[in-house]
């Protein structure tokens, strides 16, 4: 199967070569839809920076039903955007995924509770409702109840745990005291449904040093013995950079290609602008290198919470962020 | 079909006996199992017995998974085992239908064989093309591993079906299908009823399901509650419909006799009509046992707690967890062929007089 793959493979290289197109075709799975969250890639292909590394790069939406692990596992994708525990997850499950790239240095997750609950602080949790997403993005929170000594399980004195939509309707319908949030996304439709840091208790995981790292690009081990291969993806990763660089420098313009982009037509202007300069917290666009102490954390906090049976080996390289400097 | 399934059989077989004597490389049980079968191309100077399709069929299902490679890709004449061994199977059940139609053997027993056989067959044949392919286990699981995963999840798996079967199909079904047949009696007793709830119970038919269960949530919550409220709105039509078409399954004839005996309205509907709308009020229960399990399932993508089968086909894709989506499949594919066939069984008894009942056992 696998040579029969590669001969397809190698067939197409030839023909492409042939042809005038000589660029390096790559396929970017993205995690979640079309939006500002992956705005450095999207502005790095409106803006010609990938066609200037001799790049053809194809960027495909991720919604709530497509796991990105998946998608790349099927051969449908050369380089994903995903959480690092969903991708430690996925290591241990059979699809063996590397960390070439980091360019969120810090988490966007919150959790956010309105005052009128008596959620003040972690030791008003037990007894209350809280809503996670799942679906991949379950770890982080698990994590923090695992370090809480919470029961999840909805057994006394323990929290139940509610399956949220992805949105911040069960807040405000009340179905849970507390729900997740990304401080570039749902966070803003709660300050638009009218709450505010006054009448909300707000845990965010970087803050409380419970955050496990979040877009990180990600592709098959296999591919890494490629010499060709990592070149491409080291030049991916360049300009990747840069159209980070670019859209944090430009939040307006970049906002636009957002929007432009989005093929399905539920990205707003508005929205996807406060989603860019929330961004910029989060995202470091003069290092792509994964920081090895953020890493450390997050695979113990991983083990800890029995996510991953052992320790991952070779679950990242620098090789491709080295060839940068 | 049989000459050519034969030949399909013994002819592979005898292939691959070649091309494993050639490439030297084959496992003994694969060898045995290729000789044998090439062996069977006698049948075309002198027929053979049943027995020896049945018996190869067999043996060679455990050779195929006996001698699948631990790592990596199966070689060349491993497919054409299977190939052949699939066809024996074929030969095998053709064969044996063959012969229950002439009489020689009693349709009861071997009745049964056949579709077990057939389902085994696919089982292996799935089993040994996703381990023989290298088939990436995320994509699609063997049933060797979901079968070990079942057996390692027994808490999560009974947890989650308490809390869709037992907690909101079976209430949903009971009050949908109660109220369906209530409904159908007042409808049967007022013919302004007809006029006003038959174009309605339509338009609910109508409603789609994924739009109705968040709406439910909103209602009810995010627990079972909501999850029985969607079972109950998806079974409550088909029984209406159905009741009211058997209320009127009862001839004109019998009407007139139990009005000649002066009897009234109720006890014309419990001693004549309803009995006869006997087979209509089943169909309607058989028809629900299957919709209030897919009901249940698929309302539960909207919002839950964190256990019930729905949330766990859906979440599982997430986690990568896909051999555990397949072993909740495999649950619900089983507690709803178990639900339907318990219906099945009642009705047997309760509509005995029926001419399909009777007529089932000449």
């Amino acid at each position: 199967m696998k040579k029969i793959l590669g001969g397809l493979v190698a067939t197409a290289m030839v023909m492409s070569a042939s042809s005038a197109l000589s660029a390096d075709a790559l396929t970017l799975q993205l995690k979640w839809v079309t939006q500002a969250q992956f705005a450095g890639y999207l502005v790095a292909e409106a803006k010609g920076f990938y066609d200037e590394e001799d790049l053809d790069i194809t960027i495909l939406p991720g919604g709530p039903n497509i796991a990105p692990e998946q998608v790349i596992a099927g051969g449908g994708a050369d380089i994903i955007v995903t959480w690092m525990a969903a991708g430690m997850a996925a290591r241990e499950s059979g699809v063996p995924l590397v960390n070439i790239a980091q360019p969120y240095k810090r988490a966007g997750l919150m959790m956010i509770c309105p005052t009128e609950t008596g959620v003040k602080t972690e030791a008003d949790f037990p007894g209350k409702t809280l809503g996670v997403w799942f679906f991949g993005n379950e770890y982080p929170f698990f994590a923090w109840m695992n370090k809480l000594g919470l029961a999840t399980d909805g057994s006394a004195g323990g929290v139940t745990v509610l399956q949220q939509s992805f949105d911040v309707q069960p807040m405000i319908q009340g179905q849970a005291d507390c729900i997740s949030v990304m401080t570039y996304n749902e966070y803003g439709q709660a300050l638009d449904a009218g709450y505010s840091p006054d009448n909300l208790t707000i845990f965010n995981y970087t803050e409380m040093g419970n955050d496990l790292l979040e877009d990180g690009l990600y592709v098959m081990e296999d591919s890494l013995k490629d010499p060709a291969k990592v070149d491409a993806y080291a030049r991916f990763v360049r300009a990747s950079m840069k159209g980070w660089g670019y859209a944090l420098e430009n939040p307006d313009e970049a906002a636009q290609i957002v929007v432009d982009a989005d093929e399905t037509g539920a990205a707003e202007l508005a929205h996807q602008l406060y989603m860019v300069k929330e961004v910029t917290k989060l995202v470091d666009p003069d290092d792509a290198a994964l920081d090895m102490a953020t890493y450390d954390r997050t695979v113990k906090a991983l083990l800890d919470q029995k996510i991953v049976k052992a320790l991952p080996e070779g679950a990242y390289t620098t090789v491709v962020t080295d060839a940068l400097k | 079909m049989q000459k050519l399934l034969a030949s399909v059989a013994g002819g592979s077989a005898a292939l691959g006996l070649v091309l494993s004597l050639t490439s030297l490389s084959a496992a003994p049980l694969l060898l045995i199992f290729f000789i044998a079968g090439a062996l069977t191309l006698i049948r075309f100077k002198k027929p053979l017995p049943i027995w020896v399709d049945g018996v190869l069929m067999v043996f060679g299902a455990y050779a195929l998974i006996a001698s699948l490679p631990a790592e990596g890709t199966m070689p060349g004449h491993h497919w054409l085992a299977l190939i052949s061994a699939w066809a024996f199977s074929w030969l095998f059940v053709e064969e044996l239908s063959t012969a229950i139609r002439l009489g020689k053997l009693p349709h009861t027993g071997t009745g049964l064989v056949i579709p077990t056989i057939f389902g085994l067959a696919l089982l292996i044949v799935w089993e040994v093309i996703t381990r023989g392919a290298g088939v990436p286990p995320v994509l699609l699981p063997s049933p060797s591993a979901i079968a070990a995963r079942m057996a390692a999840e027994t808490y999560i798996l009974t947890q989650d079906f308490i809390q869709t079967f037992i907690k909101s199909v079976l209430p949903g079904y009971a009050i949908g299908c109660l109220a369906g047949l209530l409904v159908a009696i007042a409808v049967d007793r007022s013919p302004f009823l007809k006029a006003g709830i038959m174009p309605i119970g339509n338009f609910m038919s109508a409603l789609p399901i994924i739009g109705i269960a968040p709406i439910m949530v909103m209602w009810f919550g995010f627990d079972w509650q909501s999850k029985a409220a969607v079972v109950v709105a998806m079974t409550f039509f088909p029984m209406l419909i159905n009741t009211v078409a058997g209320l009127n399954a009862a001839s004109s004839i019998e009407r007139d006799l139990m009005h000649t005996y002066a009897a009234n309205y109720w006890q014309t509907l419990m001693k004549l009509r309803l009995p006869a709308a006997g087979p209509f009020i089943f169909n309607a229960l058989k028809i629900n046992s299957t919709l209030a399990l897919i009901g249940a399932i698929v309302a539960e993508f909207f919002g839950t707690p964190v256990v019930g089968m729905g949330f766990r086909i859906s979440t599982g894709v997430g986690r990568l967890a896909i051999d555990l989506v397949w072993a909740e499949i495999a649950v619900a594919a089983v507690a709803g062929s178990a639900f339907y066939g318990v219906i099945a069984l009642i009705e047997r008894g309760v509509t005995f007089w029926h001419p399909s009942v009777r007529g089932g056992r000449a």
